[in-house]
């Protein structure tokens, strides 16, 4: 039951479809790791996922822990325990980031009760301690002028404080130098345990080295082509793409 | 994401509600020298009122509508359907009980609590045209300030009251304040006395509660030199079928060195045109600031200027219009620069929902031969939802080598991806938009007290909840 | 005898080549000219009648000084002499090179340069505007005056329609890019000479070409009247590069129309310098139709004396996608005056606008004055448009720095206006037309100081 089932997947935007028929599993407490080219689909997954509106499902099926989310509205996902680290988040001029959680962490409580505000800040600033964080940068407003690094910390911190069942990490690693890596990738371990299920996208191996998955999918063109543990991640980067591509895709496909 | 919305008709709790009508004095419906004669009668004007409203009359009919560059919409009033005075008949109260319950129950649905009323400097309440409740504080009556209803202004104190009357903005600035200046009643008269500082704000709450009623409120404040005073007026309006026109005239005058600050929440029902005129005098090292904010009306057109005649003297004007569907904000400001060294400030920004239209007009003179005046204009606009609309039209005229004026404008608009972000996040499409919303005038809203900044956050929140979905 | 004319003060002079304009387009006969196009004039003529004569309280016509527009002064010119003719052509110096040169004075037609055998055979057309209307009358008469003059001068667009008689047609077929730029001369030379020169440009898809006109006076001290327009039409993917530089004499009156059509994917700049004239007035409209499409308006002018400038400018967004960046400049010594009234507009579904309007002004003396009407009308989403308007001086600690380098003040003042002109010039795609606006610039600061 404690599990992100995606089922046979298709998904299109204007009549063109991206994921063709794509199956996947991602229990509680696992990290699983989606790697392919660019344009296979991951981030169209990322952000079906979470129910953006420019993509249509035409069929399948995705729950979570045995409920089905397709039919809900992105605010009732996030609010049932599903996040999306946005690989381009959005600048929200003029909303700190102190009020903006405040906001989503009340969004969470039941109808009547209100957050107090001194629990809430401790819990910010726990947080953020965890993160390793400045308190200055709750009163900044979101992800306006922030560098890349600055912003997937962001994501990473209102992870933190929104405490999701699933995370879906949509290419978290891409505008960041090594060190700005390692740091994101820190703070995605530091959430890492049993209550928590991770499907991390990515285009590259490196970030693998820092958030080691516990499996690793490889998607080409809208299907997931090829699973394996986290030494497949190695392999990819070794032979590239192609080698999914002309010796395991092609000869499916011909034989 | 953002859905269009085509039938925007925000339930204000707060604003949409009517007691029976038990007026006992009405002057009946269209204006004619017989109407102005009837309220000069009926309020006892001194003579030279009564003259004063005649010759705004004539001003009146001889003034044409600016439509040649404002809304056409202004061509929808008819002058002949409207009722230009109305009274309950009573005298301005002094305290709580003796005002009536009917206007008690106004009072507490539109969320004064009593504490804070307490808390309040004093209260110049409007309910229809008459002041029906009235109360100054102690302290600030020994201070030797005086806040009455104009009506009581003019007539006990006319020494103060017909220096500065009308010379702000004269009878004929323009046709609006023309219509004014014949029919006004209510509206406050303040006098603060040299180096007065009063500390807590003056408030004047006041409703419109007749169909067809126009309401031509008249306010006169004059701080002495040195004294300080701030100043807060609200309005919420009942919702009717029929138009109803407000047009006030409201006159600043800030003697040596003294600071005045205006701060204006309106939230008219959609029907209403809100047509008025707002200015103030700064002498030498004074400081007039408005601080307004619009919501709500079917056309709002108010351009708060301040003339800058001393050395040093300082003019604001920070506005926030929300142009909610169908309705338009046409607002902005004016600085007259008149002296050496006078700078002036605009910050305005706008927010136009659906179909809703907000427009900035401003005007800024910097005649020749003044040594450094300076000028800051900044206008925003945030638009949501298609079909919305936003218009900047400045007019800066500057002569001379000593001064600067800079005027930047911008649009921008919520995006579906900064909606989608926040959802993922938790929100509602509401609350994101909110969140947003309030994001863009935040740096405004912090310039309001805080009881004002609530309520208009409030307010931001219910345009909002109407404008999604 | 019936007078034809409402707005006719004075009895027609008896000399019909010195009769005023306004005496009707009767008094000037033409055989040249084709029946059809007669036949417009005439009709433009009873519009230009009908129509009434600007007024202040007019938006479009706010802070002008609408006093100067008395018409009844300027004559239709007689023919010049040999003698003049000749002095005008070696006068008539601008790029050192060229694709092709046509050069007028008072509306006539003086001289070419014949375009290279390798354009006319790619079909460049490049003619003055009374042989293109017969030789192309299909192309020509689809774009003549085909759009009507909305930003308050629809009345002298109805005069110059009605006593047009010369000026330039251009243009250039699909595909073909013209390297070198084109050059015009439009000279004023009779006393109160009144004329209409007329540019009409038109870009197929993927043509790129550079037209310069240079609008001049052969006596500072002669007053004269000049009511041109300019119509550019880019086609898809073209790029047209326009330039005007205006330098009449300081007794000129002025009115120049411009109507910008930009098409898909396509780019437009103009640029108007303004040195000359009494009262210089500029409408420039720049209507972005496609997709894709760039506007690029450019404008500076520089006042002396009681010289006044009043520019007039619609950046229209019609189509989604497009962008317009606008960037006038002004340094205004003496009792100059400038007003800028400038409207960006974005219309139903043109989404995705970017639009920017900047204008700066300098102001010199105590005397000049500047009015600034910044605008913008947005009635579509996912627009970014900003606009800016600023007014103030030379800064003190800059002409301190110069001062204590040695450098005398009028030079130094000189040195920092041209440093303040020249992010406008600074957008110009071509190093030699920089150089040559920055000469003309550099002679107007010549003769003032001298």
């Amino acid at each position: 039951m404690d599990q992100l089932v995606i089922q046979d997947l298709h998904v299109s935007i204007d009549e063109q479809e991206i994921i063709r028929g794509l199956s996947l599993t991602v229990p509680k407490g696992e990290v699983h790791a989606i790697m392919g080219p660019n344009g296979s689909g991951k981030s169209t997954l990322a952000k079906v996922l979470a129910g953006h509106p420019d993509y249509t499902v035409t069929s399948g099926s995705v729950t979570m822990d045995g409920e089905n989310i397709l039919e809900t509205e992105p605010d009732e996902r996030a609010r049932k325990g599903l996040f999306l680290a946005f690989q381009y988040p959005s600048e929200i001029p003029g909303v700190t980031i102190a009020n903006f959680l405040r906001a989503a962490v009340q969004a969470r409580m039941p109808e009547g009760e209100e957050l107090e505000a001194t629990d809430y800040y401790a819990q910010l600033y726990k947080k953020m301690d965890l993160l390793g964080m400045d308190r200055s940068f709750t009163s900044r407003s979101v992800n306006e002028g922030f560098s890349g690094g600055e912003k997937k910390r962001n994501e990473i911190l209102q992870m933190a404080m929104l405490e999701p069942k699933y995370a879906v990490l949509d290419e978290t690693d891409s505008g960041l130098d090594i060190d700005a890596l390692k740091i994101v990738a820190q703070g995605v371990n530091s959430l890492r345990g049993p209550a928590l299920g991770v499907l991390l996208i990515t285009h590259y191996q490196r970030l693998l080295n820092y958030i080691v998955p516990d499996h690793v999918h490889v998607m080409v063109k809208g299907r997931i082509e090829l699973s394996g543990g986290k030494d497949l991640a190695l392999q990819l980067e070794e032979k590239g793409y192609d080698w999914v591509r002309e010796d395991i895709v092609e000869p499916a496909l011909t034989s | 994401m953002v859905k269009q919305n085509t039938t925007l008709d925000i339930e204000r709790n707060l604003g949409n509600f009517a007691y029976p009508e038990t007026h006992t004095h009405d002057a009946g419906i269209g204006l004619s020298e017989k109407t102005i004669h009837y309220i000069s009668d009926v309020k006892q004007d001194p003579d030279w009122v009564r003259e004063f409203r005649l010759n705004a009359y004539k001003t009146f009919l001889s003034k044409p509508m600016p439509t040649h560059w404002a809304s056409k919409d202004l061509e929808a009033i008819v002058f002949d359907n409207i009722r230009y005075y109305l009274s309950g008949g009573t005298q301005a109260k002094r305290t709580w009980e003796e005002v009536p319950d009917d206007v008690k129950r106004t009072f507490e649905r539109l969320g004064i609590p009593e504490q804070e009323r307490k808390f309040l400097a004093g209260v110049e309440a409007q309910f229809d045209s008459e002041a029906v409740y009235s109360n100054i504080k102690k302290a600030v009556g020994e201070q030797g300030v005086i806040f009455v209803g104009s009506a009581d202004g003019l007539k006990e104190h006319p020494e103060i009251f017909r220096k500065w009357f009308g010379k702000v903005i004269p009878t004929g600035d323009n046709k609006f304040s023309a219509l004014n200046s014949a029919v006004f009643s209510g509206g406050s008269f303040i006098y603060v006395p040299p180096g007065v500082k009063v500390k807590h704000p003056l408030q004047a709450y006041f409703r419109i509660n007749a169909e067809n009623f126009g309401q031509f409120e008249r306010t006169l404040i004059i701080c002495d030199e040195g004294a300080e005073l701030t100043y807060m007026e609200g309005c919420t309006a009942p919702k009717f079928n029929t138009a109803t026109l407000h047009s006030a005239v409201v006159e600043l005058v800030a003697l040596k060195g003294a600071k005045i600050q205006y701060i204006t929440v309106q939230n008219w029902s959609n029907n209403v045109f809100n047509l008025v005129t707002k200015r103030g005098l700064a002498h030498e090292e004074a400081e007039v600031k408005w601080i307004d904010c619009n919501i709500g009306s079917r056309l709002t057109m108010k351009y708060p200027g301040v003339v800058m005649k001393g050395r040093k003297a300082r003019g604001e004007v920070i506005s926030i219009a929300l142009a909610g569907d169908g309705q338009h904000q046409d607002t902005g400001a004016k600085m007259v620069h008149a002296a050496d060294e006078t700078t002036s400030n605009i910050i305005s920004k706008s927010i136009s929902i659906g179909t809703g239209r907000a427009t900035y007009r401003g005007l800024v003179h910097v005649p020749k031969h003044l040594k450094n005046c300076k000028n800051n204009t900044e206008c925003d606009a945030l638009l949501i939802n298609a079909n919305s609309r936003t218009d900047t039209y400045p007019a800066i005229t500057v002569r001379g080598t000593g001064n600067a004026v800079q005027h930047e404008a911008s649009v921008s608009q919520v995006s579906a991806e900064q909606i989608f972000y926040m959802q993922q996040r938790g929100l509602t499409e509401a609350q994101a938009m909110s969140l947003s919303v309030n994001g863009f005038v935040n740096d405004l809203v912090r310039q309001f007290p805080m009881e004002y900044s609530v309520e208009l956050k409030r307010l931001i929140e219910l345009e909002m909840e109407g404008s999604v979905g | 005898m019936s007078n034809p004319s409402a707005v006719l003060e004075e009895k027609p002079a008896v000399e019909p080549k010195t009769a005023s304009i306004l005496a009707g387009i009767q008094s000037r006969v033409d055989d040249k000219l084709p029946v059809w196009f007669g036949e417009q004039q005439r009709v433009a003529w009873t519009q230009f009648q009908s129509l009434p004569m600007p007024v202040r309280t007019d938006q479009a016509w706010r802070f002008s000084s609408v006093g100067v527009l008395d018409l009844a002064p300027y004559i239709t010119p007689p023919s010049l002499k040999e003698s003049d003719s000749r002095e005008i052509l070696e006068r008539s110096v601008g790029l050192e090179e060229t694709s092709g040169r046509l050069v007028f004075a008072d509306d006539q037609f003086l001289e070419r340069d014949i375009l290279s055998e390798k354009l006319r055979h790619a079909g460049v057309i490049f003619q003055p505007l009374e042989r293109a209307m017969i030789e192309h009358e299909d192309l020509f008469r689809r774009h003549f005056m085909s759009q009507p003059a909305t930003l308050g001068s629809a009345k002298f667009a109805a005069l110059h329609e009605a006593l047009v008689r010369s000026g330039t047609f251009l243009y250039v077929p699909r595909g073909v890019e013209v390297a070198l730029p084109l050059e015009t001369f439009h000279w004023l030379h009779a006393e109160n000479a009144a004329i209409f020169p007329h540019t009409l440009v038109v870009a197929e898809e993927l043509a790129k070409v550079t037209l310069v006109e240079h609008f001049r006076s052969t006596s500072g001290q002669r007053p004269g009247f000049s009511c041109g327009v300019n119509d550019l039409i880019v086609g898809a993917g073209a790029k047209v590069t326009y330039i005007c530089a205006q330098d009449w004499s300081d007794k000129t009156l002025s009115i120049q129309i411009n109507d910008t059509t930009v098409g898909r994917d396509a780019t437009a700049l103009n640029l108007h310098l303004g040195l000359g004239g009494k009262y210089s007035r500029l409408e420039s409209l720049s209507r972005l139709t496609g997709e894709g499409a760039h506007s690029d308006m450019l404008a500076v002018a520089i006042g002396d004396d009681a010289q006044e400038f009043d520019a007039r400018t619609l950046q229209d967004h019609v189509s989604p996608h497009t962008n317009s960046d606008l960037l006038f400049k002004n340094a205004l010594n003496g009792r100059a005056r400038i007003t800028f009234g400038g409207l960006i507009r974005v219309e139903p579904h043109a989404h995705f606008t970017d639009a920017y309007q900047k204008v700066r002004n300098l102001l010199l003396s105590d005397d000049a004055e500047a009015n600034s009407m910044p605008g913008l009308e947005i009635l579509a989403d996912n627009v970014k448009c900003s606009h800016g308007a600023t007014s103030g001086q030379i800064d003190d600690e800059e002409m301190f720095y110069l001062l204590a380098r040695g450098i005398p003040a009028p030079a130094a003042r000189q040195l920092l206006v041209g440093g303040f002109l020249n992010e406008v010039l600074e957008r110009l795609p071509d190093e030699v037309l920089v150089a040559k606006l920055e000469e003309l610039i550099a002679e107007k600061f010549a003769r003032r100081t001298r």
